[in-house]
């Protein structure tokens, strides 16, 4: 258990900077104007007052993985950076399952492979009708 | 809303980044997560709609607790081996308290989230805690092996500890999960008394492995706000850098200012908050 907690550890803090320095790339490139947003930036303080599914309606915006497509967009572009962080744990898990395993660790590897799959189910939309 | 409207958006990402930064400070001199606060604060003086506070507040927490995991794992401080399936059971409840969270009324959503805060800050207030170390633990704890070794730097101690009452510990993880999703908080404050308190598990192993459930139970239920647009990146960009730059400095200051201090500041914090949720969301100060 040792050894995975610190290849869990390892993992963990590569896949958090990487995560960090590309939202905070993706942020600069998002309000610098270098890369057009889908929803002009002047137009959000209108918007940000609306429920989440009214947004979506008004802007015109997709859900679930509609958004992989419009990464041509910055506003898109920094969402992809953010969902990053949605995905270290999951990555981090997906490590660790084989070595406890090979530990011997059974009860614990599949305790993380429900973990694992819990957390793509949800990355995938299954929880929300995400496409 | 006029008057929100009326100011340029820019001015908005950088008082997150500024409230961000309060409370990463705030956050670490008073030992509790900073995504307690952030939802609170936001939700009731910002602009934003609830639902972009609650996505924002989730990965707001998620964000701080990633970073910190790593040092907390190599430190001893997070158990893998009892976050493993404590964090389970958090994370499907927490898919199922955003799925709730997202389809209920701002207003009542709102007002709970006053009655939940102010209910925090109370159990801040009282919160007490105990040793912890080798207690009987039961079956399902053994099964599970919810055990270590702590080396205390500060006490210059070793720990042997153990957990009991696992069956409790999954109920009030699974609980703790799904209001976590339903608000969007990172969940600390009820993390820590049940690792320590219910769970008997030693009070910095409870700290430092609550931090680490926090990052699995946010990870799923962010991903239903992703899928259902209600994060703004404009919003949680710059409230993570804030925290972060901020938790640094609270790091610094740990220890030269008085925790008691701060810990009163952010009860104060919070109760002001919580009224200003509870008053907007039953509609007598809007």
């Amino acid at each position: 258990m040792d050894l995975t907690q610190a290849t869990y550890a390892r993992w963990l803090d590569v896949a958090t900077r990487a995560g960090f320095a590309i939202s905070l790339l993706a942020f600069l490139v998002y309000v610098s104007g270098l890369v057009e947003p889908f929803v002009p930036l002047e137009q959000l303080p209108q918007l940000w007052t609306l429920p989440a599914a009214r947004f979506v309606q008004v802007t015109g915006e997709p859900t679930g993985w509609g958004w992989l497509g419009m990464l041509g967009y910055a506003d898109f572009l920094n969402l992809a950076a953010v969902a990053l962080f949605g995905v270290v744990t999951l990555v981090c898990y997906a490590r660790i399952v084989p070595l406890l395993f090979a530990e011997g660790e059974r009860l614990q590897a599949c305790i993380a492979l429900a973990q694992v799959l819990v957390l793509a189910a949800a990355a995938a939309g299954f929880f929300t009708g995400g496409r | 809303m006029e008057v929100t409207t009326a100011i340029p958006w820019w001015v908005w990402p950088i008082a997150l980044a500024a409230v961000g930064f309060l409370i990463g400070v705030v956050a670490v001199l008073a030992g509790i997560g900073g995504g307690v606060l952030f939802v609170p604060i936001v939700g009731s003086f910002f602009p934003f709609h609830l639902d972009f506070v609650r996505g924002a507040g989730l990965l707001f927490a998620l964000a701080g607790t990633l970073a910190a995991g790593p040092q907390l794992l190599r430190s001893g401080m997070a158990s893998l081996r009892l976050v493993m399936p404590l964090g389970l059971a958090g994370s499907i409840c927490s898919v199922a308290g955003a799925i709730v969270g997202l389809g209920m009324n701002a207003d009542l959503l709102q007002g709970l989230l006053g009655a939940l805060v102010i209910a925090i800050a109370v159990v801040i207030w009282r919160a007490r805690s105990a040793e912890g170390g080798l207690v009987d633990p039961d079956a399902l704890a053994r099964l599970l092996k919810l055990e270590g070794k702590f080396t205390d730097p500060a006490a210059g101690t070793r720990i042997d500890w153990r957990t009991h009452r696992t069956l409790g510990g999954f109920a009030a993880f699974g609980a703790i999960g799904f209001l976590g999703g339903v608000f969007g908080l990172g969940a600390g404050f009820a993390n820590v008394p049940a690792l320590n308190l219910l769970m008997a598990a030693p009070l910095k192993v409870a700290v430092g492995s609550s931090a680490l459930i926090i990052s699995i139970i946010n990870s799923s239920a962010a991903w239903v706000y992703i899928h259902r647009g209600a994060v703004l990146p404009l919003l949680v960009v710059p409230a993570i850098l804030g925290v972060m730059l901020g938790s640094r400095l609270g790091a610094r200051l740990l220890e030269r200012v008085p925790a008691h201090l701060v810990r009163w500041l952010v009860i104060v914090v919070m109760l002001a908050a919580g009224m200003r949720a509870l008053l907007r969301g039953t509609g007598l100060w809007i």
